[in-house]
């Protein structure tokens, strides 16, 4: 418990300094990065404490960040409250229409309940470019973040410690709920909807309840994206959205409370370093989600504590060695991953495809500053070496770890499905 | 003429054609233990399901406590003061044993929307928990997720959830399915003892059991109930032997 407390206290020191340590371009990501992260977690409320797995929590999102962009724009762009306290028109809308979609959607469990809030999320996102006077069409609505209690919310960084700040406070108050009352009945919910009844509770009101608390801090993420764009556009109700929270979420693992927030800041940084360098993010990330499906159902997040298990079981000094032997595997098999993406990406590009002569040879592709020629042996040398290497590795580290299983006389319960290490990116 | 906690009225319930209850008439008496025995397929889970709330009557009546509850949400019906446990265990299997009782003692409490204030600080149903965590002998296992533990020991978590509401009628359906000797003996003492001042119906098919613990029995075959009575009564009945007991009973 005291390790705990002093690593959060760390990390939130670590965030208070980043203004003086990060550029601006940097500190901008880092703004999306917080936003992402509380998404995810108040999406996390409902998906991984409350069992729910909503397909359209962009709806909520969405809703928060038009309610706030109209309140800074409202009382002649004066705004309905000083700055800082925008949030609250977002958290107020979000949990109003939470509250209303809620009841709808948890009437049902399971699939017909994801369908449910999919539909609702279509219903807003095919309604919203025709609703002009509200939603602005393709230009959207934009504001001014007003000057408050003497800032003037003009530079990055007094944007980010707004940003960090109702963060801060609402993934505090999301992990406070988890130690009340309702908290635990939404893990009950989670659990067994069906005993919950039996022993007197009211199971529809719970889970609108839970549905509409999540709507709630979804809405005031949308409020902190709006207040950091000064403009809203109907954009923010695309499925990508509802679909990146659910990818986020379960990368970083939806069975540790902060595990979303970690997956939803790393996805982003990542989106925000990689999408210059190339054209196929968005497959990295579905490869990525495929394999930590696969490979570790507890998530990003879940790795530490596996490790920290096996120590445990085995000994550090037999379990680290194969765990660096596994990083090194998912490094060397990421690269020929990636070598072997961006190389098809260039081949099969319609630049490249143009200046395809008929008849003569390919010319080379430029890759990480060197020319490749498709048709050379080096080339595809390369990306199987890389495999062929991680692969051996990971054969072996899987091999110990086995050994390891095999000699130890009582077989303690083990972790599901942590079992293959390779393959993580 | 004893008061009746409980009384059913020609309760019928049929899917589609199949007809599970044929007009069932039973009293249950404040404060005795009641048994409900009969063949596989006689229809005491569906009489149970009934009971509570699970399934709505197809025809008939339910009073409890002079209030008709058939057809009621099984919210409604534990409200009123009548619990029951599962047949086939069911649990929160992913939390922990003690958050399992916990979740069952806080109902009484009014606890459902309480989002301001922290469940660990609250001592009455802290007490209360590891008060019943004692008496079905799980306070050792209080930290253990309930999905992990043995069937006969889910089973004494499943009669400690029952009787976290405080019923005034509790039914059981087959609580010591799976459990070893001495396990059914102490289960059958700890039902005696908690049920002090309630009123049980319990299904089980470990007959001694039913006949020490019993004051009545009822007997139900193919939907309908042939024989209400004691122990004694209910051995020595003709009906109940042909029907249910066979050759095992007059050997």
């Amino acid at each position: 418990m005291k390790t705990v407390f002093l690593s959060v206290a760390v990390g939130v020191a670590v965030l208070l300094a980043l203004p003086f340590l990060l550029s601006q371009g940097l500190l901008n990501a880092a703004v999306q990065m917080l936003i992402a992260a509380l998404f995810a977690t108040a999406y996390n409320l409902l998906c991984g404490q409350g069992g729910m797995l909503s397909f359209g929590h962009a709806a909520y999102f969405g809703v928060g960040a038009f309610a706030t962009v109209h309140a800074m724009n409202a009382v002649g762009g004066e705004g309905l409250l000083p700055t800082p306290l925008l949030p609250i028109v977002g958290a107020v809308f979000g949990l109003l229409f939470g509250t209303i979609a809620g009841w709808f959607a948890t009437k049902r469990t399971g699939t017909y309940f994801a369908m449910i809030t999919l539909a609702i999320a279509e219903l807003v996102h095919s309604l919203a470019p025709h609703l002009k006077g509200l939603f602005g069409g393709e230009a959207g609505v934009s504001s001014m973040r007003m000057p408050a209690w003497g800032l003037d919310f003009g530079s990055t960084t007094q944007v980010y410690y707004l940003t960090l700040g109702w963060a801060l406070l609402c993934v505090g108050l999301l992990y406070l709920y988890t130690r009340t009352p309702m908290g635990r009945l939404t893990f009950g919910l989670r659990e067994n909807g069906h005993r919950l009844r039996f022993l007197g509770y009211n199971v529809h009101g719970l889970g609108t309840a839970v549905f509409a608390i999540s709507a709630m801090f979804s809405g005031v993420a949308g409020a902190l994206q709006v207040m950091s764009n000064e403009s809203a556009n109907y954009v923010v109700f695309d499925p990508s959205l509802s679909s990146a929270v659910i990818l986020n979420t379960y990368i970083g693992g939806v069975r540790m409370f902060l595990g979303p927030a970690f997956g939803a800041a790393i996805m982003t940084f990542f989106g925000y370093a990689v999408s210059d360098l190339t054209q196929s993010w968005l497959l990295y990330q579905g490869i990525l989600f495929v394999l930590v499906m696969m490979f570790m159902p507890t998530g990003l997040a879940g790795l530490p504590g596996t490790v920290r298990q096996l120590g445990l079981r085995f000994g550090f000094a037999r379990v680290l060695p194969m765990v660096g032997v596994s990083v090194v595997a998912a490094l060397l098999l990421s690269a020929g991953g990636v070598f072997l993406v961006e190389l098809l990406q260039r081949i099969f590009s319609q630049d490249y495809r143009a200046a395809l002569g008929a008849g003569s040879a390919w010319p080379p592709v430029t890759l990480l500053s060197r020319e490749w020629l498709p048709g050379a042996f080096v080339t595809w040398l390369v990306p199987v070496a890389l495999f062929a290497a991680g692969l051996s590795l990971a054969w072996w580290a899987r091999g110990r770890r086995a050994a390891l299983e095999a000699g130890e006389p009582e077989g303690a319960p083990v972790e599901a499905g942590v079992i293959a290490k390779e393959g993580m990116a | 003429m004893t008061e009746s906690i409980l009384s059913i009225r020609g309760l019928r319930k049929s899917f589609g054609a199949t007809e599970i209850m044929r007009g069932v008439d039973l009293d249950v008496h404040t404060g005795e233990r009641h048994a409900l025995i009969g063949p596989n397929g006689a229809g005491k889970s569906t009489l149970f399901h009934l009971l509570s709330g699970h399934l709505a009557p197809s025809a008939g009546e339910i009073r409890f406590d002079g209030r008709e509850i058939g057809g009621r949400t099984p919210q409604a019906i534990n409200r009123l003061g009548v619990a029951r446990s599962f047949q086939i265990t069911n649990v929160f299997p992913g939390l922990s044993v003690f958050e399992n009782i916990r979740l069952a003692v806080m109902r009484p409490y009014g606890l459902q929307y309480a989002f301001w204030k922290f469940i660990d600080r609250d001592r009455r149903i802290r007490q209360e928990t590891e008060r019943l965590l004692e008496l079905v002998r799980l306070t050792a296992r209080a930290s253990t997720l309930a999905g992990e533990m043995a069937y006969s020991e889910q089973r004494s978590l499943e009669i400690a959830m029952t009787l976290a509401s405080d019923p005034q009628l509790v039914l059981l359906d087959e609580p010591m399915a799976g459990m070893a000797t001495e396990e059914t003996q102490y289960t059958a003492q700890l039902v005696r003892e908690v049920t002090q001042g309630r009123t049980l119906m319990i299904v089980e098919h470990d007959m001694d059991v039913v006949f020490a613990l019993s004051d009545r029995i009822s007997v139900l075959v193919y939907g309908q109930v042939i024989a209400t009575g004691t122990p004694d009564e209910i051995r020595n009945d003709e009906r109940v032997k042909e029907a249910y007991l066979g050759e095992e009973a007059s050997a």
